[in-house]
C-alpha cells in the first residue's frame, strides 16, 4: 500500500466506512510509514479544531421576532415564479429570434436573378444575335431601319400603336 | 406531540405548533450558517429567513424525507445565496469573521491548556473560510454539523460517491492551507 492509498483509507476509517480487510491493511501500513503517523497526527488536529466549534448562542427573542415577519411576509405563490422567470426568458428570446433570423438570411435559399432575353438564349446555350443578324444582312438601309423599329416595338407592347 | 403532528399542523397553519418545531431546530439551522458564515448577526438573520421560507414551503413538504433534511437543504441553499452576493460584495477579513467566536474559559490553568486549541480552531476556521465554497459547504455538513454522507447526499442532491470524493479533496485542500500551522503545533505537543 502506497501513503496516497493510506491517506484516503485513513479519511474513510474516520468516517467509519472501512472494511475488516481494509482496517488491517491500513493498519499494517501505518505501523511502518512514519510520513503517514505524521499525516494522521494532521488530521487528528483539524478534525479536534472542527468538531469543537465554538458556536455563539442565536440572538436573544428568536421565536419573538420571527413570529411578527411570518405575518408580514406574503406566501410565495406560483405566479411570482413565472415572473421571475419571465423576466430572465424575454432576453433570451429575443437573442434566439435574432439568431434565428439571421441564420434564415445567411443560410436560406438565395433568390434566382431574373436573365434578360439574352441571357436566357445564352443559358440555352443559342446565340442571342440570330434574330440581329437576319435584319442586318438585309441591304437596303430603310429596310434595316425598319426591321430595327418593329422589332423594338414588339419587345415593348405597350408602345405599338392599337390596330384598327 | 411527536414530529411528524407538528409538521402537519404547521402545514394547515397553526403557528403554535411551527414555533415548537422552531424551539427544536433553531439551534442547528443557526449553527449550520454560522459555520459557513462566522458571523452571529448574519447567521441569525440568515436563521430567521431560512424558517420564513421553510414556513412558507411547509405545503409542498410531502414527509418523503425527515424534516431536518429538508431544513438543512433549504440553510444550505439560501447560506450559499448569501456567500455568492457577499463573495461579489466583498471579501470578509479574518478579524472580523471571527469576532464572534467566543473566548474559552477564565481559568488561567484551563485556559493556557486550550490556547493552543483555541489558536488551532482559529486557523482551521480561517483557512476553510477561503476554501471554495462547496468544499466549505461540505466540511460544515460532515465534520462540524456530523451529518452522515447519505444524509449530506439528499441535502445536496448529489451521489453518495461524490461526498465521499469531494469531502475527501476538501479534507486534503483543508491540510494543505494549514499544514505549516500544524507542524509547529506538533513540535508543541
Amino acid at each position: 500500500m502506497n501513503c496516497k492509498k493510506a491517506e484516503k483509507l485513513f479519511l474513510r476509517a474516520h468516517d467509519g466506512l472501512l472494511s475488516e480487510e481494509e482496517t488491517k491493511e491500513f493498519e499494517h501500513h501505518m505501523e511502518s510509514c512514519l510520513l503517514c503517523q505524521a499525516t494522521k497526527g494532521e488530521y487528528r488536529q483539524i478534525f479536534e479544531a472542527l468538531q469543537q466549534t465554538d458556536f455563539p448562542e442565536p440572538n436573544p427573542y428568536f421565536w419573538e421576532r420571527l413570529h411578527p415577519r411570518l405575518k408580514k411576509q406574503k406566501p410565495f405563490e406560483s405566479w411570482q415564479l413565472w415572473k421571475q422567470w419571465g423576466m430572465r426568458a424575454i432576453p433570451v428570446s429575443l437573442l434566439f429570434v435574432v439568431f434565428l433570423a439571421s441564420a434564415i438570411l445567411l443560410l436560406g435559399p438565395q433568390p434566382r436573378e431574373e436573365l434578360g432575353q439574352s441571357g436566357v438564349l445564352l443559358f440555352e446555350d443559342q446565340s442571342p444575335l440570330q434574330d440581329t443578324e437576319t435584319i442586318l444582312d438585309q441591304e437596303g438601309v430603310e429596310n434595316k431601319n425598319m426591321m430595327l423599329i418593329f422589332a423594338s416595338l414588339e419587345e415593348q407592347p405597350g408602345l405599338r400603336r392599337p390596330l384598327p | 406531540m411527536n414530529e411528524k403532528e407538528l409538521v402537519q399542523k404547521s402545514q394547515k397553519g397553526d403557528e403554535d405548533a411551527y414555533g415548537v418545531l422552531v424551539e427544536r431546530y433553531k439551534r442547528k439551522v443557526f449553527n449550520m450558517a454560522f459555520s459557513l458564515t462566522l458571523n452571529r448577526d448574519v447567521a441569525d438573520d440568515l436563521a430567521q429567513e431560512v424558517f420564513i421560507k421553510a414556513y412558507y414551503a411547509l405545503p409542498k413538504f410531502k414527509h418523503k424525507a425527515a424534516f431536518s433534511t429538508w431544513l438543512h437543504q433549504i440553510t444550505v441553499n439560501h447560506a450559499r445565496d448569501y456567500l455568492r452576493r457577499a463573495s461579489r460584495m466583498k471579501s470578509v477579513s479574518f478579524e472580523e469573521t471571527m469576532r464572534d467566536v467566543p473566548t474559552y474559559a477564565n481559568d488561567v490553568e484551563i485556559r493556557e491548556r486550550d490556547e493552543e486549541l483555541a489558536q488551532r480552531k482559529k486557523i482551521v476556521h480561517e483557512a476553510m473560510a477561503i476554501l471554495p465554497e462547496k468544499y466549505r459547504i461540505i466540511l460544515s455538513l460532515r465534520d462540524i454539523q456530523g451529518l452522515q454522507y447519505d444524509e449530506i447526499s439528499r441535502v445536496l442532491g448529489i451521489s453518495p460517491g461524490t461526498v465521499d470524493s469531494r469531502l475527501h479533496r476538501a479534507r486534503k485542500m483543508l491540510k494543505k492551507k494549514i499544514k505549516p500551522f500544524l507542524t509547529k503545533e506538533g513540535e508543541h505537543q
